[in-house]
């Protein structure tokens, strides 16, 4: 053995040339695939903690009617199905293992009325229970004017991509109830419009429900709101109170009594017959807690207008709500790897149950942001294995060469009596010294690499570079298990590359060497 | 006591559509501690002799027994093992392990048998450096070495194994003939010291007296033994 490695290492010395190469391959392969595995690594701890942990959970239960999986950003005019059982669904969670927390919440799309007369815009509307969904989802995003929701209240929570979105649309800039126009969150051509620009502080939404059973509503921006990670995707998405979700969409709401009829200049408003904004805005009663209005034409009778009465939905509780229709129920896992398992144990319970509500994994849920986060994936995996496999070719070239150029010296040790194991070894020893050292040191550099660019800290507002980096910043990431991924794919990679050469010196000869002469 | 037998042997090589006939049916016995030159012109079978009789290559019909064991009928591993136990061999060139000083390749086989500790391997390289005169080279690489200093060094490494034979193939022809002369006078030295049977080709009929029976060849077969 001793012997061996001292051939091996004077090999490696004499042959300095070859031996850089295949080094040089070797510290760039472990290096890129180091850095590969940080990317990939931290890109899944990002999507896992601004998307399962932020918005999605892991999984996602939706009715069994519910014919795409793509319930989040579905295509326009498609609905995601009710759920009108969540009370049997709930007790039914409450019997799966290692289910962390769930809520439900509505999910659909709303057309926004341009009080102005243009065209509307449209945007997602996610109804919640506010206080419930932050504590599935706590910290997800902060309010930049305004405020969050308080308990009970109604009204919308404006992103600030929504707000941008449908000032394109119809040039009206919201603003949160109570404030004024704050110019530092405004972006260059809202600037320029200061002047005549026209600013809300209410929305009026017209839900999109499967049926024509929607409802104009009309409800008060309480908070412009950012999400702390994705505010580019997640901006899409209006979170509203449930139960004017319920009426805006045209759900049967828990408790929808304190609907408060539109006067009838508010009707002329919604038709855009009447522009007089000082007018609108200086009439108390419109920028009340909550306006519900009337049906429009086409609207059935379940959702026709309710006379005000009395209390506030503050004071409808849990349960009443959970009477309501939600669209999905996202629920959080104690282990998220254990995903796939998990899916199939739920599906199984609710099944069994006929509660008809199925589970979806939330890839599946998030759509093309999940297939392109797979996508990104599964692209840095292929760039890596290509590492692999060019980093095999030239080494094997190189090997191979290397023992055929040293047929002499290899067919003399064979004659003297050194068996094939002998040469075998001898020949692994060198490729392994060079892997162990070139590839130790493109390990470690790439370590270092992937610290010192997780602390750089590099942001970006482009959608599909956040999804790489799994959120706005770039945060690769190598635990323990990386690291070992990045020797063992050193190994395999040495391994498979050392075979061949090492089966073309093996079978080098005596007479080989002999008919060299 | 013979230490080599050999009865009908035939070797053919296949040249493509045509068969080689390089040896044609050699019938040979060669005593424990001979010195013996195998003499012939280029291309009568010298060379694929030696190659048969140690153990580098195979014989196409006959028998060859080496030491009482018949070679003909060895596997890769047993063939590789008696190369290694029974056999020393010096060839023109390439003789050395370019990475190992001239101690360390004679020390080689010793080591890749196994048999004795660091110790006793270095005492028994350094003695046989120091009978083919190296004493001063140890630690020279081959590289650092002449012509004749690396002879000398695989005549060392040839014998250091204590073999039942060494084969030499045409061990001066890469030598001027000073040197070459120095060779053969250390192998017929070596022959005394360790009672070793040597076996070296040649075609120059200057060095037939260093052997102490001469085998003639021509076209595959022997011609007279003296
Ligand atoms: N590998 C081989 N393939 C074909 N013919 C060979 C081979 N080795 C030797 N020969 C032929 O066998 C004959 C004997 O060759 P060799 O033993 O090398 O002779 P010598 O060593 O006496 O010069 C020659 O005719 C040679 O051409
Ligand atoms: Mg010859």
């Amino acid at each position: 053995m001793n012997l061996m490695i001292k051939i091996a290492w004077r090999n490696i010395m004499r042959h300095r040339g070859k031996s850089l190469v295949i080094g040089v391959i070797l510290f760039v392969g472990a290096f890129l695939m180091t850095i590969g595995n940080g990317v990939i690594s931290g890109m899944d701890r990002g999507l896992q903690k601004n998307i399962v942990n932020s918005f999605t959970g892991d999984i996602v239960l939706v009715s069994e009617k519910q014919e795409s999986d793509e319930v989040f950003i579905e295509m326009m005019g498609k609905t995601v199905e009710p759920i009108n059982n969540f009370k049997q669904v709930d007790s039914l969670l409450k019997t799966v293992d290692d289910l962390q927390k769930w809520v439900p919440i509505g999910k659909n799309g709303a057309l926004v009325l341009n009080e102005e007369g243009g065209a509307p815009g449209f945007t997602f509307l996610i109804g919640v229970d506010f206080e419930r969904y932050q504590k599935v989802f706590p910290n997800t995003m902060k309010a930049v004017e305004g405020r969050l929701f308080n308990p009970g209240e109604h009204g919308v929570l404006v992103p600030t991509g929504a707000r941008k979105q449908m000032f394109e649309v119809s040039n009206i800039w919201f603003i949160p109830e109570g404030c004024g126009v704050d110019t530092t969150s405004m972006f260059k051509e809202a600037k320029e419009m200061r002047s005549n620009l026209v600013s809300k502080q209410s929305i009026v939404f017209m839900g999109m429900g499967a049926d024509n059973t929607s409802t104009d509503i009309r409800l008060g921006i309480k908070g412009i709101v950012r999400y702390n990670a994705l505010n580019q995707i997640w901006g899409h998405f209006g979170i509203v109170d449930i139960e004017s979700y319920r009426n805006c969409i045209g759900y049967i709401a828990a408790a929808d009594k304190a609907s408060l009829v539109l006067s009838d200049a508010d009707k002329k408003l919604l038709g855009g017959e009447d522009t007089d904004l000082d007018n609108l805005f200086s009439v108390d009663g419109m920028i009340t807690e909550n306006v519900f209005a009337p049906p429009r034409s086409s609207t059935k009778t379940s959702t026709a207008p309710k006379a005000a009465t009395g209390p506030s939905l503050a004071d409808a509780i849990q349960t009443d709500l959970d009477d309501g229709t939600y669209n999905l129920v996202l629920v959080l896992l104690n282990d998220h790897s254990k995903l796939d398992e998990k899916v199939k144990a739920v599906n199984q319970r609710l099944k069994a149950s006929g509660v008809g509500v199925r589970a979806v994994p939330w890839k599946k849920a998030i759509g093309a942001i999940g297939s392109m986060a797979v996508l990104i994936k599964s692209a840095l995996f292929v760039f890596v294995m290509f590492l692999f496999f060019v980093a095999i070719i030239i080494i094997v070239n190189t090997l191979s060469m290397a023992a055929l150029e040293r047929t002499s010296e290899i067919g003399m040790m064979r004659a003297v009596g050194a068996r094939k194991g002998f040469i075998s070894t001898m020949f692994f020893g060198e490729t392994a010294i060079l892997s162990f050292f070139f590839g130790g040191l493109g390990i470690v550099t790439g370590y270092v690499t992937v610290r010192v660019l997780a602390l750089c800290k590099f942001t970006s507002d482009n959608d599909m570079v956040q999804l790489l980096f799994g959120g706005d910043t770039f945060h690769p990431l190598l635990s323990g298990g990386d690291i070992l991924l990045a020797v063992i794919q050193l190994t395999i990679v040495t391994l498979i590359a050392v075979i061949y050469p090492m089966q073309v010196a093996r079978s080098i000869t005596p007479l080989d060497a002999i008919a060299r002469e | 006591m013979n230490i080599i037998e050999i009865r009908n042997l035939k070797k053919n090589y296949a040249l493509g559509k045509t068969t080689v006939y390089a040896l044609r049916g050699i019938d040979l016995a060669i005593e424990k501690g001979d010195l013996i030159s195998i003499v012939g012109p280029s291309g009568s079978g010298k060379t694929t002799l030696l190659n048969v009789i140690g153990c580098i290559d195979n014989a196409t019909e006959g028998s060859v027994k080496v030491s009482d064991r018949e070679i003909t009928k060895l596997n890769d591993r047993q063939i590789t093992d008696m190369r290694l136990h029974h056999i020393g061999f010096i060839f023109q060139t390439f003789n050395l392990i370019p990475v190992l000083n001239a101690l360390e390749n004679v020390e080689f086989p010793l080591l890749l048998m196994k048999k004795q500790s660091k110790n006793e391997i270095r005492k028994r390289a350094e003695k046989l450096i120091d009978e083919v005169g190296l004493r001063d080279y140890l630690k020279h690489r081959p590289a650092e070495l002449s012509g004749g200093q690396r002879q000398r060094v695989a005549i060392a490494r040839a014998l250091v194994t204590n073999p039942d034979i060494v084969l030499a193939d045409e061990p001066t022809a890469n030598l001027d003939s000073v040197t070459g002369e120095q060779i053969l006078n250390l192998m017929k030295d070596m022959n005394r010291i360790e009672q070793t049977t040597f076996i070296f080709s040649t075609h120059d009929a200057n060095v037939l007296k260093y052997a102490n029976s001469v085998v003639k060849i021509r076209d595959g077969l022997i011609v007279k033994e003296a």
